[in-house]
């Protein structure tokens, strides 16, 4: 009895034991990672600094989340800067493109702060400025020195300056946070100490920026390049113009051609041209995501005109040229295949298109309803080659700034300067690579019309409608626009999750 | 007689019984009883079981005995009295004693229907209690309850079943898995599915276990029941008790097959009534392909079914073993999709060291197969003219360009998808007896899930295969969580009191890892999914792979405490750490408290006839969510993935690395405290139930936020920040209509009823006024339009939208100038109905549920009444009279109330006893599904109203809810 009492003791001390063990063993809660790195582990040697800087230009592609497509390539930041233009519109086609009437309000300028586009845009900005903020962190954070850190923060200054360059045409009065750890929620500066900021951080960053070319890359002329157009829009932007100081920006940009084909510089293999001087590369193959422009302008059926096999992405039938700018085109321009109108066949067969309505496809100018297009309705944006067995995310790199900008801008600062005469030798570089004669009087008018026939569909022409007045001008499907409208208002879920924010005026 | 004790923990009868029993023996050790004769027996009930436990009084005295673990007893007595044999639950026996009698005595007690609950043993984590004991809100579904239908799947199971408790299959396809939401969602962004607990094992996959080898299914609903499971109690908790190994030896077999039809499809217009339109209205632009299709028809098929189970039971004194092997092929009705299932389960349990110690080991696998629905042949089904034929003249698939056109049979033939999936359970359960009173328990376990996906689309096939020239696929994710569980129970009665404590720990390891790839560009479709390096383009994503880990580490332990069976109260505490919450928050406490009080115990209630029961429970405690919360979200982490960038100088590309997330490190569940008020309640013996009164709230709600960039570095956010509370009413009613010889009869009623509020979406750090959910994204000119708001003051699930005041002379709709609430997703109230009845060896069930009051956006109608469809289009035949000439447009006219009432089932059985054994053989006839009783427009008004991304939105994806009609076989060979 006594022995096994004395055995039942010892058993119930092993089990107790073996308990109190069990329970205490493990309390670690640390995490495991395995297929991710933490960011302080990251980021000194030089092949890893690369890899973060390279994070900066990748951002240019913009993302998507789970509100909006920010690409700047496509939805939406591009949508709105073209559809609010006199150049391009997105009619409503039945049901489609409707969206709760985004497309509708945008081209009649009666945007309000919840439209999707403008939050995609402030978005596709302020989320390429955080990360660039947080690399800059990260790099002086690295091990590397003074010296080699120079350049590298020059270079991400000026994508960032690019950013608030942005920000400066679209919104005008925005906060400016440089500081990865200033963890403070900011208010707006006013659209003067944007702009200043810009301009000094363009200033500042020039002496240590690459010289010569370097194809995508922020490199001396590129800011040379931003620096003109910020010069260029002075006089919008802040009410001081400064025609002078974008000629000589201009002039300081060297290396670069314009390529005797156009489309050349919208081919797959853009980045041979002599003329791009910046542009965000696209690969479907290296996984850039955004860019399938063509398939937002290119009728349901367009695949048919493409490859006997429809071996061509899926199209969505949206924008399109407004009415009347197909129409400024001259027959013998050759830009005017930039744009696509007429009967589309089927190489297949050799015969029309027939859409489900049971007509015939035919791209025309004229939209006989903007809330109720035909399917077939408004010239579609053909500049960007298009091949048959593409990828949905197309290949060609995206235009940012072409040799061909630097032309016009010098052009258009002498006719404001009252010098007409000196803009006509740029002005019939870029004509007659058009097959265009160069007119007799080159003014305001003509140099804005040039600019569309030149940079038709580059997501640029808001600005310029802007810097020349037309923007506020009635045209087609819009009224007369007021003044506050050359800024987008600031989106109504960035100002309800800050509330230092003010609205711009007017809103 | 601490030998017996001991003895007494080591089965589970035992354990429950214990406290009874610990009475008794105190009471007999103290009896001198005079004796002259010895009698011994055995004790068993209905089923051969022996009972243990039973307590044997010789009529007048106060000299007694209990039952042993084999049911066995001795009593010395005085020859020619009588004993009294009594069994909670079982009708007493009395039997006279003297020297005549022959021994041993072989006593069979009848289960007493009525004392049933009183005796009920219900699993509250880490432990058991007898029903009458609670002091939380539990629900019992038993093996009774299971074993009518041809069950297919463990959620059905619960179906309709359980107050508060809403299971929704969200569509008709065998192989789509359903959602489960008890007492109204908690949670913005985490599953609202209830823990499910295997034999012990928490977290584990429902279907894991097959509807054939559950014992019971215990469902743990307040806060004061469910925080033993703390940061993951807050959605409730389901224990599954699975049937295991029992004395005795059968042989059962189990097998159904039936055939099934779609139950209701959309009215479009035929062919005929295409041309008629077509002619009175003179559109001469329609094209008529000549053909007559009804498309919804060509997808469907009459589909086939089959279940076989086997199951072998052998158990002995010391040990025994119960093996399963089960099969399912099941069609669905539209074709190519299915589900086939092979599961096998083996448990056993073996005792040693003179019963001190016990061990529990069980083993359950299943493999499934299944081939995936594209579901957009739905959508293309209601928009293809039906006078397009499917083949055309050559016999190939007629195809018609235009956006959503594409034949929805091509679609459906021309691509192979398989998937696979295995489900592994296994755990290895020991328990100790040890110093009387103490029993520990350490339960080690492993579940192992990996699922594996194929697919391939030909360079021939519409959508995708001919735009990308071939393309394959396969994908494969797995994960293991590997558990440690441990505690320790300490039992203890004095006087009057009954004491239970237990004190324990758990340590959880989730592992998961998986990868893919994906390839285009073949010469031949002949290789399907098989070669992937046979595909010639590559790009960057193609191929992928991932792993993470995560790990809970818990304390918790429970106080129970019960005075005369009168007043119990229970107090559970659990601290709960997880590798997931950000680190200033890596613990959790969840305290729980509650009370009951057994009036009908009471001395002033003790005598009256018609109310049998009268129990008053109330409860409080905290439980939490941590399920939306991934791995690795509260920490500062750089990604690689598709953010590629370009070298001009090497003209290559490389991979850049970013910041993914904003840091949370104050990430954490979301917490739950809930009040309960119940009432048990028995009257006139035949009727019975429970009331339940409960209010939630939710703080710290997860979810991911807009967050201002800059400073943050991503413009979103998971953060802890809302509240939302939910209210309701459960009642459950159970009557035995009739009881004799020949004639059962029995029903039930549940009834739920749920209120929910957004309490808050702001503190100091976030500000949100309003979140747009319900996303109508997809639907052709609805990009970017969403439904539904999640704001303060209204329920999740809120309709935000356009009124509309009719239409004007051109067939648009008249709306409101301004937004406002239109409905919402939430139902007023759910009930579930049950009656089964048996006459002689006849018996026959129904059963049905329904939900009341919710309101669904019936998308698919607002977009088919659509003025610009026709003649292209195929329209509703009742767009036709709606005079609608109007592109379609979001708003309350679309907005319907979806309440219906489902007959779900519908059984018929006649089983044929085999003399003197154990043996029987049962027949039936099922139906299920066999009508709906509802107002609602759409093909089925079940629509899911879970999830926060499309809560009630019928959206095209309508697979239709199948009719079924099976004929089954049970038979059991056992001694």
């Amino acid at each position: 009895m006594i022995q096994k009492a004395i055995r039942m003791k010892t058993r119930n001390k092993i089990v107790l034991y073996s308990l109190l063990w069990l329970g205490f063993s493990c309390t670690n809660l640390d995490e495991h990672l395995y297929d991710r790195v933490k960011d302080d582990e990251f980021g000194s040697a030089p092949n890893e600094v690369e890899a973060l800087v390279g994070g900066a230009y990748s951002s240019l592609r913009g993302f998507r989340d789970d509100i909006s497509n920010s690409f700047p390539t496509c939805e939406y930041v591009f949508f709105l800067n073209e559809v609010v233009s006199d150049e391009a519109t997105i009619p409503t086609r039945g049901t489609d493109w409707f969206d709760g009437g985004q497309y509708q309000d945008a081209q009649r300028h009666q945007w309000n702060s919840d439209n999707g586009m403008i939050l995609s845009a402030w978005r596709y900005c302020y989320a390429g400025i955080a990360k660039v903020n947080s690399i800059i962190y990260q790099i002086d954070q690295s091990g590397l020195s003074e010296d080699e850190k120079e350049p590298i923060y020059a270079e991400l200054r000026a994508v960032r300056a690019y950013y608030y360059y942005t920000l400066l045409d679209m919104f005008g009065n925005v906060p400016v946070v440089t500081d990865f750890e200033d963890q403070g929620l900011p208010s707006n500066s006013s659209r003067a100490e944007v702009y200043a900021f810009v301009e000094t951080e363009l200033l500042e960053s020039l002496p240590f920026l690459q010289d010569g070319i370097a194809y995508s890359k922020f490199t001396k002329n590129v800011g040379y390049a931003l620096l003109a157009r910020l010069y260029l829009n002075s006089e919008a932007f802040i009410g001081t113009p400064r025609w002078q100081d974008c000629i000589d920006m201009c002039q300081n940009i060297s290396g670069y051609t314009l390529n005797p084909d156009f489309f050349a510089n919208f081919a797959t293999q853009n980045q041979t041209s002599s003329e791009i001087i910046l542009a965000i590369p696209y690969d479907s193959d290296a996984g850039t995501v955004g860019n399938y422009l063509s398939s937002m302008t290119y009728h349901y059926l367009h695949a048919y005109t493409v490859s006997p096999t429809a071996n061509y992405p899926w199209c969505g039938n949206g924008i399109c040229a407004q009415p009347g700018a197909y129409s400024m085109f001259d027959d013998a321009d050759y830009r005017k295949a930039s744009l696509l109108a007429g009967e589309q066949i089927n190489i297949a067969t050799g015969s029309v298109l027939i859409m489900d309505s049971g007509e015939p496809l035919i791209y025309t100018e004229e939209i006989h309803e903007f809330t109720d297009a035909f399917q077939n309705e408004g010239v579609r944006l053909a500049k960007y080659e298009v091949l048959p067995g593409e990828n949905w995310e197309r290949d060609h790199d995206w235009v940012v700034i072409r040799y061909s900008e630097i032309l016009m801008m010098q052009a258009e600062c002498y006719v404001r300067m009252g010098a007409p005469e000196l803009a006509a030798p740029f002005v019939s570089q870029v004509r007659s690579r058009a097959g265009m004669d160069t007119p007799a009087l080159i003014d305001l008018d003509f140099i804005n019309k040039e600019l569309l026939r030149e940079f038709a569909f580059e997501g640029r022409r808001r600005t310029d409608n802007i810097r020349f007045g037309t923007f506020f001008e009635p045209w087609w499907e819009k009224e007369s626009t007021p003044e506050y409208r050359a800024l987008f208002p600031i989106p109504t879920s960035v100002l309800s999750a800050n509330t230092n924010l003010t609205q711009n005026p007017g809103y | 007689m601490n030998q017996d004790t001991k003895n007494s923990f080591l089965s589970r009868k035992a354990k429950i019984h214990f406290a009874l029993w610990v009475l008794l023996l105190g009471f007999f050790t103290s009896i001198q009883a005079q004796t002259n004769l010895s009698v011994s027996g055995q004790i068993q009930d209905e089923t051969g079981e022996p009972l243990m436990g039973a307590s044997i009084i010789e009529a007048g005295t106060t000299n007694g005995t209990t039952t042993d673990f084999d049911g066995n007893f001795q009593l010395d007595m005085t020859s020619g009295n009588t004993i009294e044999i009594s069994y909670l639950g079982y009708v007493s026996q009395t039997i006279q004693i003297s020297e005549n009698t022959s021994m041993p005595l072989k006593v069979i007690l009848q289960e007493d229907s009525f004392a049933l609950d009183a005796v009920e043993i219900v699993a509250v984590g880490y432990g058991t209690m007898r029903k009458s004991d609670l002091t939380g809100a539990i629900s019992t579904v038993s093996e009774k309850d299971l074993t009518r239908g041809t069950l297919t799947s463990t959620e059905q199971v619960l179906q309709g079943r359980v107050s508060g408790l809403v299971v929704t299959q969200d569509t008709g396809d065998p192989s789509t898995g359903s959602s489960l939401r008890l007492r109204g969602g908690t949670s913005l962004t985490a599953s609202n599915n209830p823990l499910v607990v295997v034999d012990g094992v928490p977290g584990v996959d429902i279907n894991t276990v097959q509807p054939a080898d559950i014992k019971t299914i215990d469902v743990l609903k307040d806060a004061s029941a469910t925080a033993i499971y703390g940061s993951r109690g807050a959605n409730g908790v389901i224990i599954i008790t699975t049937k295991g190994a029992s004395k005795g030896f059968s042989v059962t077999y189990n097998g159904f097959a039936g055939v099934s039809y779609a139950s209701n499809n959309l009215d479009l217009l035929s062919a005929n009534q295409w041309r008629a339109y077509v002619r009175e209205n003179n559109l001469t632009d329609a094209i008529d392909f000549g053909g007559d299709t009804n498309w919804q028809e060509e997808l469907q098929q009459t589909a086939f079914n089959q279940t076989h189970t086997i199951s072998i039971n052998s158990g002995q004194e010391m040990g025994g073993f119960r093996g399963t092997v089960g099969y399912l092929n099941k069609e669905g009705i539209v074709k190519t999709t299915d589900l086939q299932r092979l599961n096998a389960n083996i448990s056993g349990y073996q005792y040693a060291l003179d019963k001190a110690l016990k061990f529990d080991i069980g083993l359950f696998a299943n493999m499934e197969e299944w081939n995936p629905l594209d579901y957009r042949i739905f959508e293309r089904a209601y928009n293809l003219n039906p006078t397009i034929p499917v083949h055309d003249e050559n016999g190939a698939f007629t195809s018609v360009g235009g956006t959503l056109y594409e034949n929805p049979v091509e679609i459906l033939t021309n691509r192979t998808v398989k998937s696979k999936r295995n489900r592994l359970l296994g755990y290895f359960k020991t328990e100790i007896n040890f110093w009387n009173n103490f029993q520990a328990v350490v339960n080690l376990s492993l579940e192992h899930n990996a699922t594996n996906g194929n697919t391939y689309k030909p360079t021939y096939a519409v959508l995708e295969g001919m735009t990308e020239n071939g393309y394959a696929q396969k994908t494969y994710g797995e994960y293991t969580n590997s558990q440690l569980e441990t505690y320790i129970n300490y039992t203890k009665a004095f006087g009057k009191s009954n004491l239970n404590a237990m004190v324990g720990y758990s340590f959880l390891q989730n592992d998961y890892e998986g990868f893919g790839a994906q390839r285009s560009g073949f010469e031949t479709d002949l290789f399907g999914y098989n070669n992937l390096g046979a595909g010639q383009d590559y790009r960057l994503g193609d191929v992928y792979s991932y792993r993470g880990r995560s790990n809970l580490v818990s304390f918790f332990g429970r106080v129970n405490y019960a005075y005369d069976s009168r007043y119990m109260v229970t107090a559970t505490v659990r601290k709960d750490g997880s590798s997931r919450f950000g680190a200033n928050n890596k613990w959790g406490i969840f305290p729980s408290a509650s009370v009951a009080w057994n009036i009908t115990n009471e001395s002033f209630l003790n005598e009256s006839s018609w109310l049998n029961t009268l129990k008053l429970r109330a409860g409080y405690g905290v439980t939490g969510n941590q399920d939306g919360i991934g791995e690795y979200k509260s920490l500062s982490i750089l990604g690689v993935g598709q953010d590629s960038y370009y070298d001009p100088v090497t003209d290559s590309w490389s991979l850049a690395y970013s910041p993914v997330q904003n840091p949370n490190p104050d990430l954490k569940w979301e917490s739950t405290s809930q009040v309960n008020i119940g009432v048990d309640f028995r009257i006139f013996q035949r009727l019975w139930g429970s009331i339940e009164w409960y209010s939630k709230y939710t703080e710290d709600l997860l979810y991911t936020y807009e967050v201002p960039q800059p400073p943050y570095l991503v413009g979103t956010m998971l953060a802890n920040v809302g509240e939302l509370s939910n209210k309701g009413l459960e009642m459950t009613l159970n009557a035995n209509l009739v009881s004799n010889d020949k004639f059962n009869w029995n029903t039930n009623v549940t009834f739920a009823k749920n209120k929910q509020k957004i309490e808050k979406l702001s503190n100091q750090v976030y500000e949100t006024d309003i979140i747009y959910s319900g996303s109508l994204h997809g639907l052709s000119g609805m990009s970017n339009q969403f439904s539904q708001i999640i704001k303060e003051g209204y329920p999740v699930g809120t309709f935000w939208g356009y009124e509309n005041y009719g239409l004007d002379d051109n067939g648009e709709f008249i709306l409101s100038e301004e937004k406002t609430a239109i409905g919402d997703v939430q139902p007023d109230f759910t009930i579930g109905f049950g009656m089964n009845a048996s006459y002689g060896n006849f018996d026959a069930s129904i059963a049905g549920y329904g939900s009341f009051g919710q309101e669904v956006l019936n998308a698919t109608n607002m977009m088919l009444y659509d003025g610009n469809r026709m003649p292209a289009y195929n329209v509703p035949d009742d767009f036709l009279g709606s005079g609608i000439n109007s592109a379609p447009t979001f708003s309350d006219y679309w907005i319907e109330d979806a309440s219906f009432f489902r007959l779900q089932n519908v059984t018929v059985g006649y089983t044929m006893p085999f003399e003197n054994s154990n043996s029987k053989i049962r027949f039936y006839l099922m139906g299920e599904n066999l009508a709906v009783f509802t107002s609602y427009k759409g093909v089925d008004p079940e629509v899911n109203l879970t999830g926060l991304t499309n809560p009630g939105i019928d959206r095209f994806n309508n697979y239709p809810r199948p009719r079924t009609f099976s004929l089954g076989l049970n038979l059991t060979i056992g001694n």
